[in-house]
């Protein structure tokens, strides 16, 4: 395939603004899971995943004028500030420029505490506006002062900013844009923590995935981009890419609306056309990313399909939820930048709270971080709510 | 590479699963109409459907057809538009959410209450393993689904597509974007749409699915020769961006014999359309489709929907024509289909006859 590289990257999760502090936190192996701050729930009882500022600081944050924005808007912004900064496409602009974000929650963290005066009366109605997932893209937007070309919206749950990175690379690779920012943003909400707990899969505790006493997920929020840009508009522009994104492929269980396949059917040909796709071998993929949410259901399946995909060679595999919560829509770009990290300074991230390997499974997850490893390929996984799948491959740039 | 539009299935405000509307549309004086429901049992199992809200019924049903039509059981990717998701089921669980303090929720309103719970369903009932995703950015959310396909068409990842956008108006959300202005208060008609002077259309909803391959059938309804999106482009740059789709297509401007726009009788929306057609496309027949369809986040479909039935019939009815001064309404070979979306994401797909 044509080349497509990573050129730079914004994050921002509940171990902190940016990549440098989200770096330190994995090699440090400091979870941020903790005791809800500022979501207002009854049920606060549940540890999360939360970004360590009030939505009203981090307006301040990115001096952003009074007005209406959503949590989810500001996140994105947040992540959208740094990979424009790394990327440096506001001094070197690409000549066409997408924004592709994914999210599923957008302005709800408004909707459900203003709902009622939505409907009565005529106080904060500016905030039915930013209500739905096309309006938070539109915030996010504003944080670039130049002209985006293309933007759009997916939303396909927890696999949202993982299909936002595959789009952007056939804009790409269909000639229609040069570079696109691609990832995602969800910030917590009553909404999602109530909806999770109804579905009876969040921990109590702090999440333990691929343990055989995992207990479900703690539900995390933040925002991730990376921007993604063709071969010629590197050199074009002179920047330094990261990696090159080398594979990518979505399917679909086609199993259950919440359920996963008993074999893990759609993670795993999520897995294997990504890798086919990139023209690696499967022993060439040197970590595997997991989905791994904590779930009875998610980490048994996706063990599954690792298992079927990689066969008695299985790479190392970790889920860094147990350092962020899931973030949910947000996921598929957070973990795609911290794959990129751990390629980039060449270690394992490791999978915390494991004790005991799950009974049906060959393999336990990497406990160790196993620095100066040399890592090549990395493949991320995103799977969603409906069975909607994803992987993508990040790749050292073959200097050769 | 080429793509076909081989089927289409709609559930609209107009008479469901039928073609009625091309000659004796139903015209509506309310500024909020809900669709019309098909005898489901013929899609969708009673006990099934029974559990199903209304926008997944209709999503299920506008597919199975379009797959009945074409013996496609198995798309290559199945690809969703919808601005607003499963927006009964959100409410319902964030209702319940806030009068019972966030205690004694049912998990079922949750579960679909997600946007993509429309497309994986699909997949799910047609146990399709291929390509899904679900693009949810306001009116140019089916355009998206449609621009994802047609990329991957075009890279050879794909053979078949199902393409689909649905979108249900709750009372609810009526209510809160009424507040926004989005619906004109008082009688609906023809000419005060036409008349675009104030805020606001008229409220519906719309369910449409189309299977798209990359090959003919004998049921071949048209041609989809080319898509591009734009975010906030100029008028010069929505030009470029033509003449671009139109050279691929060895084709200029004077070939496209009309043009189906998504003018809704809102002043600041129709706006963008007038000035567009009249400095690049004057003298061009203009189709509209809002009026006898109505608005919602997924009517762009139906505008690509109406601009391929009047390729496949030959034929340019007059209750479509928007500009009153028409010069050629003669049998359309290519029409381009322009929809934008408050001028900031704008989508331009041009269509082409198959009959010949």
């Amino acid at each position: 395939m044509r080349n497509i590289f990573v050129t730079g990257m914004g994050i921002i999760t509940s171990l902190g603004i940016g990549k440098d502090r989200t770096l330190q936190a994995l090699q440090q192996k400091k979870s941020s899971i903790g005791a809800m701050k500022y979501l207002q729930t009854t049920h606060n009882n549940f540890p999360v995943g939360e970004v360590q500022l009030s939505t009203d600081e981090m307006g301040d944050f990115l001096n952003v004028p009074d007005g209406t924005y959503t949590r989810t808007a500001l996140l994105g912004r947040i992540a959208l500030k740094e990979a424009l900064q790394e990327s440096e496409i506001n001094e070197k602009r690409p000549k066409r420029l997408a924004l592709i974000s994914g999210t599923t929650v957008g302005g709800m963290d408004k909707s459900e505490i203003f709902y009622n005066d939505f409907l009565s009366g005529d106080k904060h109605t500016e905030y039915i506006e930013t209500h739905d997932c096309g309006a938070t893209t539109d915030l996010i937007s504003k944080e670039y002062q130049g002209k985006f070309d293309v933007i759009t919206t997916i939303s396909t749950a927890c696999s949202s900013a993982a299909n936002a990175v595959i789009l952007g690379a056939n804009l790409i690779k269909t000639g229609r844009v040069d570079a696109a920012i691609v990832g995602g943003s969800e910030c917590l909400s009553k909404f999602h923590l109530n909806g999770f707990k109804t579905l009876m899969i969040l921990d109590s505790e702090h999440n333990k995935p691929f343990d055989r006493n995992r207990n479900g997920l703690n539900l995390g929020e933040g925002a991730a981009f990376i921007v993604i840009e063709s071969e010629e508009s590197v050199n074009e522009r002179n920047v330094n890419p990261i990696c090159k994104l080398s594979g990518y492929a979505n399917t679909c269980d086609a199993f259950h609306q919440t359920a996963t396949s008993p074999n893990g059917e759609g993670a795993f040909l999520a897995m294997e056309k990504a890798i086919q796709e990139s023209g690696l071998k499967k022993s060439d993929i040197d970590y595997i990313n997991a989905h791994g949410t904590g779930t009875d259901n998610n980490d048994l399946t996706e063990g599954i399909a690792i298992m079927r995909v990689f066969g008695d060679k299985i790479p190392p595999v970790s889920s860094i939820k147990s350092f962020t919560g899931h973030t949910t829509s947000a996921a598929g770009s957070v973990e795609s930048v911290i794959s990129i990290l751990a390629l980039k300074h060449n270690f394992i991230p490791v999978n915390l709270n494991f004790t005991e390997q799950i009974e049906e499974l060959s393999f336990k997850p990497a406990t160790e971080m196993i620095p100066n490893k040399d890592l090549k390929h990395v493949i991320t996984n995103s799977f969603g709510f409906g069975g909607n799948d994803s992987s993508c491959i990040f790749s050292q740039i073959d200097l050769s | 590479m080429s793509i076909y539009i081989n089927s289409i299935a709609h559930i609209s405000i107009q008479e469901p699963m039928s073609e009625n509307w091309f000659h004796s549309p139903i015209m509506y004086r309310e500024n909020y109409v809900r669709s019309i429901e098909p005898d489901y049992s013929a899609f969708i199992p009673m006990m099934t459907a029974r559990r199903m809200g209304l926008v997944m019924k209709r999503a299920i049903a506008t597919a199975l057809k379009t797959i009945r039509e074409t013996g496609i059981e198995n798309p290559d990717a199945i690809i969703t538009g919808t601005g607003l998701g499963c927006i009964e089921n959100t409410e319902k669980f964030l209702i319940a959410m806030i009068e019972n303090n966030e205690e004694l929720l049912p998990p079922t309103a949750f579960m679909q209450s997600t946007h993509n719970t429309i497309g994986s369903q699909i997949a799910v009932f047609l146990k399709c393993n291929g390509y899904n995703s679900t693009y949810s950015h306001r009116g140019t959310s089916f355009d998206s689904a449609l621009f994802d396909a047609v990329m991957q068409f075009e890279l050879e990842k794909i053979s078949s597509a199902l393409i689909n956008s649905h979108d249900e108006m709750t009372p609810n959300y009526f209510k809160l974007l009424s507040k926004l202005n989005y619906w004109k208060e008082g009688e609906i008609s023809e000419e005060v749409l036409r008349d675009g002077k104030s805020k606001g259309s008229f409220s519906s909803e719309a369910s449409v699915s189309f299977m798209l391959e990359n090959s003919k059938s004998k049921n071949t309804i048209c041609e989809l020769k080319g898509m591009e999106m734009m975010y906030e482009p100029d008028i010069e740059q929505i030009e470029v961006c033509l003449n671009k789709i139109l050279r691929r297509n060895n084709l200029n401007i004077n070939n496209i014999n009309a043009v189906v726009v998504g003018v809704s009788g809102d002043k600041d929306n129709d706006d963008i359309y007038t000035e567009l057609l009249s400095s690049i496309l004057p003298q061009k027949p203009v189709v509209w489709y809002k009026h006898i369809f109505g608005e919602s986040y997924s009517a762009s479909g139906l505008g690509m929907y109406v601009a391929a039935t009047i390729l496949k019939k030959g034929i340019l009815p007059k209750h479509l024509l928007y500009s009153k001064t028409c010069t050629d309404a003669s049998t359309p070979q290519n029409i381009l289909v322009y929809n934008h979306f408050q001028n900031k994401d704008h989508s331009l797909v041009l269509l082409s006859s198959c009959n010949n």
